[in-house]
This record gives structure tokens, C-alpha cells and sequence, in this order.
């Protein structure tokens, strides 16, 4: 696959030199005349009752704008994605469901007097007792952290396919196992910020790092009582997101302060409400059952989920949809039960985080085969082998469609990069450890409702001078998509990257094109943009055609110029072109409307495959990762640079998720509010040696055959290394992280030394 | 509250200030000098956002008061290009080996390797994580940032 002068190639972002200078305008970096500072107070308590906001002392102090309670909002004081449950502010009277949870503002002329403002606000609360453990809200007579969700049951997604219980009595070895999955913290490095204001015309403007455009606006519609038309919302380039700026943030808070104090205002969450205000990865406890022949066929697999859900629903029916579905992985298994509850604690809230429920079933799933492989006396890689979905399979979960089946290849792959296992120098405490791991990570086909339609919208305009626009609702979190588009424009009209300028993440510019998540933008913006670029690259071609008394069809877009196929002479100027369109009123700006021709699933798939060699030290409990291999189906590469860059990155979320990080409550109290408490990997944590490749089998409804690869890495990572620990150590890990102080204690349990 | 008078030299240029001496030199770079290309990730000397150089020596911006930086050459992002626009080779080194992502750790990085290859020119893998190990990067898993170095070293040889 060598077609494409731009697709495929080494091309620089566009935004990397805004990036690199400093010059890149994040939220935070806005500068508005007039403009003023919120702050927003949040309960000290997970769940306490509301009994008295008394504001006069803040209100009296100079430099204050304005202090808003519940009482001074316009509208329902409710938002949220799923379930509008969430209040702005928590009112007098009412209960407050996690230490997020924000019961008054204040909008003053410098951040320090707003600060000090929020600090003068007294609050009286009657102290009641969190309810932090999902198995005791689950309980009958537990407290119900919203009245209407009984047994405090946020949703329940339950899959059925067979019948295990005949698969369980046709299996000659059974493994069962409970394991436990820490809740992960985005850790993005901006926090969340923005700035808003009212115009003379009515119109409220919100510029903040999101996800989603349009859901912020609903949320703000919504909670506010504000007409649509009256909203617009745009995206600053993001500063890191990872699923944990998806739902709204603070920008309903941010619009009832510009609204109330009518002055423009900026907001930004420091570190620590920050870690305590969004959702993150659900914590889960998952017992999960497989049978299977003595061969090591798979006859019955059954899990059972119990998540975390926290105050709120926020995306959890969605993410443990996926849990549920990912318990499968990549494997052909007859007989299934799959059932994954998410339930409502006061603990910190928990959503959408890069892999959305796909990590925690991995981690049980993978760390489970190893177990039978163990029963069965097999080789790991023998047993997954044996298990593969085989070409022309279509995985068990409904909720997936078709993909070519690559795992063949990915082992091929993967063994090549691994190569030969390493050993431990003789009298050594270190012990080697090797796994090799699957799964079958996902991505939205433009199936995804937004706003409850499916469907992902792009418009592209050409200019009279032969310039480009693109404006594409998603929004460039670091992922690099526009740069994507960018290159799939150039490619299309036969321009270099220049000539093209790509709009992003806009409610009123920019085509409805949703959030930005489930890896969905490549493919559906990609296709979006494909659909309308066609029907300009037809306009030109006919207007050309003219032009040169050539018929269109035997013209075509390359190097800046319309060319007749063959005859260099007979060429025309793209610029001239576009500009004799303009001149004679051709349609030069096209939507495309994009949405997945089966609508019979959710999701699109692929397979992907990591390795790792590890030493594990007996004596110390230090974990060294000597050789970390990723191997993934991107169907097709656009832009290597930026691929590779999202294997690394989610690999090394993943050695976090699996090694490291836990964001630990007590109480429904955060005790890792900060980066010194709550530890990700810095550079001197990742593996010594860490190869990542991309093959290459075309997704057939794809943008130039792409397949959506940005949360791919992290679901197959954190268990390969957990499994190669325990192959390192001969010991079971069935709770994560595994830090040093695991190692030991397993080492002192098992009598290692 | 009682304010100070001082010179901070940012960049090449001297800037008069009067302050209340509790000021960061990160909220004084951002708010006074209105060089937001120095990041505010966590105000608490954790993450490294807010790298700046001191007489060519990387600090955290917000664990500094900005009195305590008078006298000395600050150097932040906006001052490492040249004057006309001239990409430092790092700089130049991060757009071409994909070791930007999200960007918001990136002028803090850049700042920490520059003065790195200031005092070694030609760093080992192990050095160049030391000197990265104060800048939390969350998107790119270092592997990226590690290459450009490299490249940088590779090619003053």
C-alpha cells in the first residue's frame, strides 16, 4: 500500500510548532479585558446535608462580583450525559453525593480575591454516613444515593449467548477466579479551565478544553434554561483528556457565572479539585469463570462485574457495556454469561478513561487464561491459539460487526519481536519473567447517538484562491486527528498540507460531529470528510473539464493542479480552478454526513497483541521491564509518527494502570488528592527496551482502510505485564496494582527465599 | 500589603515590576509578563509543567517566588527560538520524531533537555530520563521525547 502522496507519510503535525514554541493558546492561557476569576466551593463532605449557605461576608468583601448558590440559578439545576441527576449547586435542604460535588460560586475581580472569597462562604452541614462500598449499597435497606435507583443499581448489562451451564458440565478442567481493579486517574496535565462570556447580542460564548462540544452545550441548555441558538461552545486544543473531559466539566458552572456575574469570567480547577471533581476508571471486582476441554478448547466462559459507578451515572451504562462484551476478547467461546452491574457509591465519580471498561475485562480475562493454561499443563500462546477467533469469524458480542481476523499474523509478529527469552545471570534474586497477550480492542463506526442520532458530520470548503477548509466537530486532544484530516484533504484535492487549514471542535461551526471518544474520529470524521471532499473534487473536475474541453473523467487532482492523466501540458492550476467555480457560482462547501451503513452494531474491531519480558527481583521486589512488544491491526497506517505515539502513550497509561497508580478513598475521601500521592510513570519507569509495529490489513469501510487505533494499547498491556510477573514469581495476581510491596509480600507467602 | 520593587530579566529583557513579594515566578511569567507559554499543571512542584530556566539551570516556576528570581537570566519557552523564528534543534528534533502529543507538557520538557544538552552535549538514554524525570508527560510515554534527544546528540557529533 504505497498510493498517497500525504496519507502514510512521515508529515509533521500541524499544530507541533504552536506546541513546541509555546505559542498554542490553551484555556488557561485566554486573556479577556475585563475579564474576572471564579472559584467554585465544593462540599468537604462525601454526603452531607445541606442545612445553611451563608454568602454575607463574601458579599461584602471588595473586588467580589458576585456569589451564586442554587437559588440564584435560571432553569432545572440539573445536568448530565444518560441521566440528567447531576445539580449545579447543591440547594439548601438537599444532600451532596461526593466530595465533587459544588454547593456555591463566586466570580471576583482577581484569583486571589476569589479564592478568599469562596474561603469566606460558611457552609453548615449535618454530617451523614457515605455509603463507599459497592457491596454494602447493594445491600437491601441501603441508603439510595438517588432515590430512583433502586438497590442503588446504576444499570445492569447482561449477555447471554448459549448455554454455559452446559458448557461448564461438558468441561474437563474449570478455573475460577476474583479479581480486583484499582480506580485509574486521567492524570491529564491541564486541568480543567476555560472562559466565558455573554455577548451584546444575548449569545453566551464558552471556550474551554472538552471532549464534546455539543454535549456541553446540551448540558448547558439544560441546567440553565438557555435556548440553543444562543450557545456556542468552543474547544480549546486540549491539553491532554483521555475520556476524563467527556462528560461536561466545569462549563455549566462557567456559564451561570458569566450569565449571573455578566462579566467574562475564567475558570480553572486546581490540581486538587481537579482530581477529586471528574470521573474516572471504574474500580471493579470481577469473578470470572472458563471451562474447557483437556485439549484446551473453551467450552463456557461466565463473568460477573461489579463496578464502582460513584455519585453519578455519567457514561457508566456504556463503559461496562464494554466490560461486559471485552470479557470475551478475541476468542471463540460457545457458551457465554457475561453480566456487569454498576452501582452507586459516595466515593469519587467514575466514567470514561482511554480503553472505556475494556482494561478491567482484559486484565481478568488474560490473567484467567494463564491460570487454565496452568491447569492444563499448556503453553500460554498454545492455549490463546487454539482459542482464536478464525478468519471469517465474527466475534460472539453482538454489540461488534466484521473485521478481518489478523491474530495469526499478530503472533507471527510478535514472537519475531520478542525473541529469544532472556536469563538471569546464576546466584542472581532476579527471576525472568515472559507473557504474551491478546485482545480485540474497538472503536465507533459512526453508530455512536449524538443527540440522538447516529452519524458524524464534516464540511469542507474550497476558497477562491484554492485554499481549503475543513471544519470537523471533534476535538484535537493530543491525538493528533487534525493533522488526520489535514492529510486526507491534501491527499483528496492534490495540495500539500499547507493549503489546508482544518477548523475543529465548534457547536456553530462546525457539522454536529459528537464527542470525541471511542476512538471514533479517524473513521468517522475521516469518512465524513471523504464524502464531502468527493463532491468537491467532482465540481472542480467538471469545471475543469470546460475549462480544457477535456472530459471530467479522464482529469485528475495532483500537485496543485487538475491534470489531464498522462499529459502534463494539459493542466490547469487548482487555484485557477477553484477560482473560475467561484467566478461561475459552483458550490464550493460540502457536508458530509457520515454514519454506518449496518447500523447493526455498535462497534468496529481489531486485534491487537503486546509481549514483555520482565525481571523481577526476589530479594528487593523490584519490578524491571526489559522488553515491551506491541503489535497492532491499524488497518492502515496514516501517519506513522502519530500512531506509534499513541501505542507508546497508552502502553505506559496501561505499565501505570497495572504497576502503579490507584486513586485510594477512604471514607469517600480522596488520599491521593496530588501527583506526590497519586503516582503515574515518568520517564525513568518505562520499559528499557519497547518496540511497538502496525500491521497493516485494510478495515474495508475505513478512511483509505484505517481502523480507529487511539485506546487500542492500553487494554493488552497492563495484563501482559502482571502475567509476566507471575511467570516470573510462580505466583497468582489477582489485585492491581502490583507494586514493589506486593512483590515482597508474595515472595514471603510462596517462601521464594 | 506591602509590595516589592524589582528587575526580572526574562528572555533577554529586563522587565520592572512591583509585587507582593508571595508571587510565583509562574503566576508572574503567565499574569504580568503574559508568557503563557510556561504551564500551570499542578502549582505544587509535581509535574513540571512549569519548567523555566534559572542562569540556565531548570526550576520549577511555581515553587520559585518571583523576588527570588531577580538578578538572575530567566529563560522560558518563548525565549528559546531566535528572534526570527528559528526553531531551536530540539524544537525542531520533537516536530519531527512525534514527541509532541497534547503539548501541555512540552515547552516544561524542552526547557529541561535544552539545558541537559548544555552541560552534555552527547547523553546516554539513562541521562537523558534523569534529566526528563521531573517533567510528567501523560501522552506520549517518553519513548518519542527519548528519539528527539537522541537525534539532537546524535547529529552534533
Amino acid at each position: 500500500m504505497t498510493h498517497g502522496n500525504v496519507i502514510g507519510k512521515g508529515v509533521p503535525r500541524v499544530d507541533a510548532r504552536g506546541k513546541v514554541t509555546g505559542q498554542t493558546k490553551y484555556a488557561a492561557d485566554i486573556r479577556l479585558p475585563g475579564m474576572h476569576y471564579g472559584k467554585i466551593v465544593f462540599s468537604p463532605h462525601p454526603r452531607a446535608r445541606v442545612l445553611e449557605i451563608d454568602c454575607r461576608a463574601a458579599e461584602s468583601m471588595p473586588g467580589v462580583r458576585k456569589v451564586i448558590t442554587a437559588c440564584n440559578l435560571p432553569g432545572s439545576n440539573r445536568y448530565g450525559y444518560d441521566v440528567a441527576h447531576r445539580p449545579v449547586l447543591v440547594p439548601e435542604g438537599e444532600e451532596t453525593r461526593y466530595i465533587g460535588d459544588a454547593v456555591a460560586m463566586v466570580v471576583a475581580s482577581s484569583e486571589e480575591l476569589a479564592d478568599r472569597a469562596a474561603a469566606a462562604i460558611a457552609v453548615r452541614y449535618e454530617l451523614l454516613a457515605p455509603l463507599t462500598s459497592p457491596r454494602q449499597a447493594m445491600e437491601p435497606g441501603a441508603y439510595l444515593v438517588h432515590a430512583a435507583a433502586a438497590g442503588n443499581r446504576c444499570c445492569v448489562r447482561e449477555f447471554v449467548h448459549g448455554d454455559v451451564a452446559v458448557g461448564f458440565q461438558t468441561s474437563e478442567v474449570v478455573v475460577e477466579q476474583t479479581y480486583f481493579t484499582p480506580r485509574q486517574e486521567q492524570a491529564f496535565l491541564e486541568p480543567e479551565s476555560g472562559v466565558a462570556y455573554q455577548d451584546d447580542s444575548g449569545v453566551l460564548h464558552v471556550i474551554s478544553c472538552l471532549q464534546d462540544p455539543y454535549g456541553v452545550a446540551e448540558d448547558i441548555h439544560l441546567a440553565l434554561a438557555i435556548p440553543k441558538s444562543r450557545i456556542h461552545v468552543k474547544g480549546t486544543p486540549v491539553g491532554g483528556g483521555f475520556g476524563g473531559k467527556l462528560n461536561t466539566t466545569i462549563q455549566v458552572h462557567l456559564a451561570a457565572m458569566a450569565c449571573l456575574a455578566e462579566v467574562p469570567v475564567m475558570l480553572v480547577l486546581d490540581r486538587e479539585e481537579s482530581f477529586a471533581f471528574h470521573p474516572k476508571r471504574h474500580p471493579t471486582e470481577i469473578r470470572l469463570k472458563l471451562g474447557a476441554g483437556r485439549d484446551g478448547t473453551i467450552h463456557a466462559l461466565e463473568g460477573d462485574v461489579i463496578a464502582d459507578a460513584g455519585p453519578y451515572s455519567g457514561r457508566s451504562p456504556e463503559v461496562l457495556g464494554l466490560t461486559m462484551s471485552a470479557l470475551m476478547g478475541p476468542y471463540r467461546i460457545p457458551n457465554v454469561l457475561t453480566r456487569a452491574e454498576g452501582i452507586y457509591t459516595n466515593n469519587l465519580d467514575s466514567g470514561a478513561f482511554r480503553g472505556f471498561g475494556a482494561p478491567q475485562a482484559a486484565i481478568a480475562r488474560e490473567c484467567l487464561l494463564d491460570k487454565l493454561a496452568r491447569a492444563l499443563a499448556m503453553d500460554p500462546l498454545e492455549l490463546r491459539r487454539r482459542n482464536f477467533l478464525r478468519p471469517g469469524d465474527r466475534p460472539t458480542s453482538p454489540m461488534l460487526g466484521d473485521s478481518p481476523v489478523s491474530l495469526e499474523l499478530l503472533t507471527e509478529r510478535i514472537v519475531e519481536k520478542l525473541g529469544p527469552k532472556p536469563s538471569a545471570p546464576k546466584n542472581s534474586t532476579k527471576r525472568i519473567g515472559r507473557s504474551i497477550c491478546f485482545d480485540m480492542p474497538v472503536f465507533d463506526v459512526g453508530a455512536i447517538p449524538v443527540l440522538g442520532k447516529s452519524g458524524v458530520g464534516a464540511a469542507v470548503e474550497v476558497h477562491s484562491d484554492g485554499s481549503v477548509s475543513v471544519y470537523a466537530g471533534g476535538t484535537e486532544l493530543g491525538q493528533g486527528v487534525t493533522t488526520v484530516l489535514a492529510q486526507m484533504a491534501a491527499e483528496q484535492f492534490g495540495l500539500p498540507m499547507d493549503r489546508i487549514r482544518v477548523e475543529m471542535s465548534d457547536n456553530w461551526t462546525c457539522p454536529r460531529a459528537g464527542r470525541t471518544s471511542a476512538s471514533r474520529l479517524t473513521f468517522g470524521l475521516g469518512n465524513a470528510l471523504l464524502l464531502a471532499t468527493g463532491r468537491l473534487r467532482q465540481t472542480l473536475l467538471v469545471r475543469a473539464g470546460k475549462m480544457l474541453e477535456i472530459a471530467a473523467e479522464d482529469l485528475v487532482l495532483e500537485g496543485s493542479e487538475v491534470r489531464l492523466v498522462g499529459v502534463p501540458a494539459k493542466a490547469l492550476a487548482f487555484a485557477e480552478v477553484a477560482w473560475m467555480c467561484s467566478d461561475r457560482g459552483d458550490n464550493l462547501r460540502e457536508e458530509g454526513w457520515f454514519r454506518s451503513a449496518e447500523d447493526r452494531y455498535m462497534y468496529g474491531h481489531t486485534f491487537m497483541a503486546a509481549a514483555a519480558d520482565v525481571a523481577v527481583d526476589i530479594a528487593t521486589g523490584e519490578i524491571e521491564i526489559l522488553k515491551l512488544a506491541n503489535v497492532l491491526d491499524m488497518g492502515r497506517v496514516l501517519n506513522p509518527a502519530m500512531a506509534f505515539g499513541q501505542l507508546y502513550g497508552g502502553a505506559i497509561q496501561a505499565l501505570g494502570y497495572g504497576l502503579m497508580e490507584n486513586m485510594v478513598t477512604v471514607d469517600g475521601q480522596s488520599k491521593t488528592p496530588s501527583f506526590a500521592e497519586y503516582v503515574i510513570p515518568s520517564a525513568l519507569d518505562i520499559p528499557e527496551e519497547f518496540v511497538a509495529e502496525g500491521v497493516e490489513t485494510p478495515y474495508p469501510t475505513g478512511p483509505f482502510g484505517a481502523k480507529g487505533i487511539g485506546e487500542a494499547a492500553l487494554n493488552c498491556t497492563t495484563p501482559t505485564l502482571l502475567n509476566a510477573i507471575a511467570d516470573a514469581l510462580g505466583v497468582e495476581i489477582t489485585a492491581v496494582p502490583i507494586g514493589q510491596e506486593h512483590i515482597l509480600a508474595a515472595v514471603r507467602n510462596q517462601k521464594l527465599m | 500589603m506591602t509590595r516589592q520593587s524589582l528587575v526580572l530579566t526574562v528572555n533577554g529583557k529586563n522587565h520592572a515590576l512591583d509585587l507582593a513579594p508571595h508571587r510565583s515566578l509562574l503566576d508572574v511569567l503567565r499574569d504580568e509578563l503574559g508568557l503563557t507559554g510556561t504551564k500551570k499543571g499542578c502549582d505544587a512542584g509535581d509535574c513540571g509543567a512549569c519548567t523555566v530556566l534559572l542562569d540556565g539551570a531548570p526550576v520549577n516556576a511555581c515553587l520559585v517566588l518571583a523576588v527570588q528570581a531577580g538578578g538572575q537570566e530567566i529563560t522560558t519557552i518563548e525565549g528559546v527560538s531566535s528572534s526570527d523564528g528559528q526553531l531551536h534543534p530540539l524544537q525542531e528534533a520533537f516536530i519531527e520524531h512525534g514527541a509532541v502529543q497534547c503539548g501541555f507538557c512540552t515547552p516544561g520538557a524542552v526547557l529541561s533537555l535544552i539545558a541537559l544538552l548544555r552541560e552534555t552535549p552527547r547523553p546516554t538514554r539513562a541521562e537523558i530520563q534523569e534529566a526528563l524525570a521531573g517533567n510528567l508527560c501523560r501522552c506520549t510515554g517518553y519513548v518519542q521525547i527519548i528519539d528527539a534527544v537522541q537525534s539532537v546528540a546524535d547529529s552534533s557529533k
